[in-house]
Order: structure tokens, then C-alpha cells, then sequence
């Protein structure tokens, strides 16, 4: 468990200037998933899963998931961006105790 | 004689950069800890609260309305294009993407793309924000499915027309647990 937070990104390795680049991101993350009693009722309590992921690049955001318990254990979410400067891609998750996790892409050209 | 002095002018000015080179990199840490500080706290808070609303246990039909209200929704199959396994034998880990025929421009580009499976005691999987920046409607990622049901896709594009598919996938192993 203590691999948790753990961010790998792949980002194709050439880019040209204005290409729209696909990455994708993934984390180790246990997502809890809701536990019911005997009865059928929702446990209460703070199920830690990730609840927002942001991407940003070259400090703009281009993409933001909100996402709930339905998603799946070690998640990877895949998206796109157009690349216009080289500068830095960032992605960071966010879960329900407050954790923070967060992956750096330096997108080159080639 | 001079050379005496010229040293320790040279020693006096070492010491002057240093000075300011220490107060200036103090400066930058705490500048740097502060932004950082403010951003948790912005981001970190509505996210919390949006999740919170966003996955209710609900049924699908009370949470379409409660995203959309009664807007009207135009079926997407023409431009929207969702691919999610026909049989997935694992519900625990489905692999899904979506991706829309849109121009990405700052006047008309997609702004959600929301994924619903039908059958989940709590229907709503994502929420996905784009900005024209992004270059391309696309999203993708692995999700739960408790049953054989019903996966849709809602399109919300920038002047606010609201753009739905489905497709049915049969799970084999529910991944929902509760």
C-alpha cells in the first residue's frame, strides 16, 4: 500500500509543434468502493477515492475529471492536448482525505 | 597599500551577494509555499463538494435530472463516438473512451463529457471538463460496472446542446461490490 500516489504518465515520445498529443496517466490509488451492512444500508464514513484530477499545461488548465466511486482501482484516464510550446504538463489527483498526487510530463519537440 | 584595500573591497562585496542571494532564495521558498498553499485550498475544496454531489445513490433517472434538468437531448451517434467493450468479463475494470467530432474552437467546442452506467447504484462514473486547449474531445479511462447494463455518454458542448449515446455491455463479474 505504500505505493500509493505513485503517477506514471505516457507521453509519445515525438511531438511536433501543434500536434494534439494523447496521454496517459495513471495512479495507484485503492478507490475504496461503498460497503453496505447486513441490511443493505451504506456504511457511513469517508471512503478515500479520487474525486478530481486536473491537467494542466503551461499553467493553463486543459482538462479537469470529476469523478466518483465508479471508477476503477489504480485508475488511468486518458486525454488530449494540443501541443503548442514546450513547457511542462502537470497532472494531479486529488481523493476525499485530502491526499495530493501529482505527475510532470516535459513535453520537448523532436 | 592598495592592494590591501582592494581585496577587502572585493571580500566586502562577496559578502554583499551573498546576502542578497540568501534573501532572495528565502524569499522565493516562501512565495512558492504560499502559492502552493492557496491552490490546495482552492482546488481541494470545491472538488470535495462537487464529488459529493456528483455520485449519489440514485436512480439513473433521477440523476440525469438532476445534471440536466429536462433538457432536451439529440441522440449523438453521428459525431460521438463511445467505445467500451461489448462483454466486459470483469466488472471491476472496463476500459472506456469517448471522443467527439468537434472542432475545439474557443466559439464552439465541447465543455462536459459525462459518462452514466445505468445499472450502478451510483450512475454517474465521471465528469469530464474540457478546454479548447485540449485540442481534440477526447477521454478515456477504466471503470466499474455492478451489472449488464446500459453505459451512455452526454455530450454538453459549449452553446450548452446536450448530445447522448449508449451502448449495452454485458459484465460477467460485477465490480461494484456493495
Amino acid at each position: 500500500m505504500s505505493d500509493i500516489g505513485k503517477v506514471r504518465l505516457r507521453v509519445p515520445s515525438s511531438i511536433k509543434a501543434g500536434d494534439v498529443v494523447q496521454v496517459r496517466a495513471l495512479v495507484i490509488h485503492p478507490m475504496e468502493r461503498i460497503e453496505r451492512d447486513a441490511q443493505g444500508k451504506i456504511v457511513q464514513k469517508n471512503y478515500n477515492y479520487i474525486n478530481k484530477v486536473i491537467v494542466t499545461y503551461l499553467g493553463k488548465t486543459v482538462a479537469t475529471f470529476d469523478t466518483t466511486q465508479n471508477v476503477a482501482e489504480n485508475p488511468f484516464f486518458t486525454f488530449t492536448f494540443k501541443a503548442t510550446d514546450p513547457g511542462q504538463l502537470k497532472v494531479q489527483f486529488l481523493d476525499t482525505t485530502g491526499g495530493r498526487y501529482e505527475g510532470i510530463a516535459d513535453i520537448k519537440f523532436s | 597599500m592598495g592592494e590591501p584595500a582592494g581585496a577587502r573591497d572585493a571580500g566586502g562585496g562577496a559578502i554583499v551577494t551573498e546576502d542578497h542571494r540568501i534573501s532572495r532564495r528565502t524569499a522565493l521558498i516562501t512565495l512558492s509555499a504560499l502559492g502552493v498553499a492557496a491552490a490546495g485550498g482552492l482546488a481541494a475544496m470545491p472538488g470535495t463538494a462537487w464529488a459529493q454531489a456528483l455520485g449519489q445513490n440514485e436512480s439513473v433517472e433521477d440523476a440525469m435530472k438532476r445534471l440536466f434538468g429536462g433538457k432536451p437531448m439529440r441522440d449523438g451517434a453521428a459525431s460521438v463516438k463511445l467505445d467500451v467493450p461489448l462483454i466486459a468479463e470483469n466488472g471491476a475494470v472496463v476500459p472506456i473512451s469517448v471522443s467527439v467530432d468537434s472542432p475545439m474552437t474557443p466559439t464552439n467546442y465541447v465543455k462536459h463529457i459525462y459518462v452514466v452506467a445505468d445499472k450502478n447504484r451510483i450512475p454517474v462514473v465521471t465528469r469530464v471538463t474540457l478546454s479548447p486547449e485540449a485540442g481534440r474531445a477526447f477521454m478515456g479511462a477504466n471503470i466499474r460496472l455492478g451489472e449488464s447494463g446500459d453505459v451512455r455518454a452526454i455530450v454538453e458542448q459549449s452553446d450548452g446542446s446536450l448530445l447522448a449515446v449508449k451502448r449495452e455491455v454485458k459484465v460477467t463479474v460485477g465490480g461494484c461490490g456493495g
